[in-house]
């Protein structure tokens, strides 16, 4: 199957199931009772979900080597990312603001990015 | 809901990229941001297709990803209750973590559920246009943004605004750590499957945090 005709058999099945995540409680579902331990694993979706993607996205060093490991190089060049991420995250908390949080990551992912490449 | 607009740009621009890296043509990622209309499930599906995942990887892992929508569904479905069978359709193809933030707050404070969904209609509508734009623009215009501003890194920062409310509870925080540590010792899986494992890790972690703080109050 060339590539062309995946990328649209993806675009349909994930469409249509995300559009099924969607609609399920609003409609599927409406008349039904939500079992209590069920409506409880569901509070928690959230926050595992979006910090399993959140994680990785930091972790991932662009044009980095995937083999390069815990060395001091790696270490270094991962560090604008996690004071970018934590700065975010704290922002985060105080606004809830998307425009706020984005500002004060990138900000500081640049700050720290240009003193790394100051000092090496 | 325009600062959650303004705060999409770069995801959209990101998820574009994206798309052109991969080598789909401009409608097929305009048909991929149109449908699934939902970057985290995006980006999975045109990273996991370069990587060569088979279409059922793929799939699999962009439910998981989305499943927080399940969540949303179930938060929305009494507001919505009130309103037509169309209506409920139409503002469920429009649920996006951005939307039900906004529709949540929009609810609660207002009395009237129909002037509230033309709210959410309206602003939902606006946002999905708003999306094919800065995805095409991303697509047609991203290969001249330098590398040097590592403008994928927005996309983190955009869930990260989106978590970081959910820390209030410390179950929230207990599902998120365990989610966070298991997506990183599990790298080593093939094909993003950390992801689909580090989620269910964490939502177990979570509702057994929350079993447990339940018990002690109770006692």
């Amino acid at each position: 199957m060339s590539s062309t005709s995946s990328l649209w058999l993806v675009i349909v099945i994930v469409g249509a199931l995300n559009y099924a995540s969607r609609l399920s409680f609003i409609a599927f579902f409406a008349r039904r009772h939500i079992p209590a331990s069920l409506a409880r694993a569901f509070r928690y979706v959230p926050a595992a979900m979006l910090t399993a993607l959140v994680v990785p996205m930091v972790a991932a060093v662009p044009h980095a080597a995937p083999e390069a490991g815990l060395s001091a190089q790696a270490l270094v060049a991962l560090a604008p990312r996690v004071a970018g991420a934590v700065v975010a995250l704290a922002v985060a908390w105080r606004t809830h603001g998307t425009l706020s949080t984005l500002v004060a990551g990138m900000g500081t992912l640049w700050l720290v990015q240009a003193i790394v490449a100051g000092a090496s | 809901m325009i600062p959650a607009c303004l705060g999409l740009v770069p995801f959209g621009v990101v998820c574009g990229v994206g798309a052109a890296g991969a080598g789909a043509s401009w409608w097929s990622a305009l048909g991929l941001s149109a449908i699934v209309f939902s970057g985290a499930a995006q980006i999975l599906a045109v990273q996991l297709l370069a990587a060569g995942a088979p279409v059922a990887v793929i799939v699999l892992t962009c439910f998981v990803a989305g499943l927080r929508f399940l969540m949303y569904s179930a938060a929305m479905a009494p507001l919505l209750r009130p309103l037509p069978a169309r209506a409920q359709q139409a503002l469920a193809f429009l649920l996006t973590d951005q939307a039900f933030a906004a529709a949540v707050r929009r609810f609660e404070r207002d009395g009237d559920p129909h002037a509230a969904a033309r709210h959410y209609f309206g602003g939902g509508f606006a946002l999905w246009m708003f999306w094919q734009a800065t995805n095409l623009a991303g697509y047609f215009a991203g290969s001249m943004i330098p590398a040097s501003w590592s403008l994928d890194f927005a996309v983190p920062l955009c869930f990260i605004a989106l978590v970081a409310p959910q820390f209030r509870s410390r179950n929230a925080i207990v599902a998120a750590a365990v989610a966070g540590v298991a997506v990183l010792a599990l790298a080593w899986l093939p094909m993003r499957l950390n992801l689909i494992a580090a989620g269910t890790f964490g939502i177990v972690a979570g509702t057994v945090a929350d079993f447990a703080s339940t018990r002690r109050t109770a006692r």
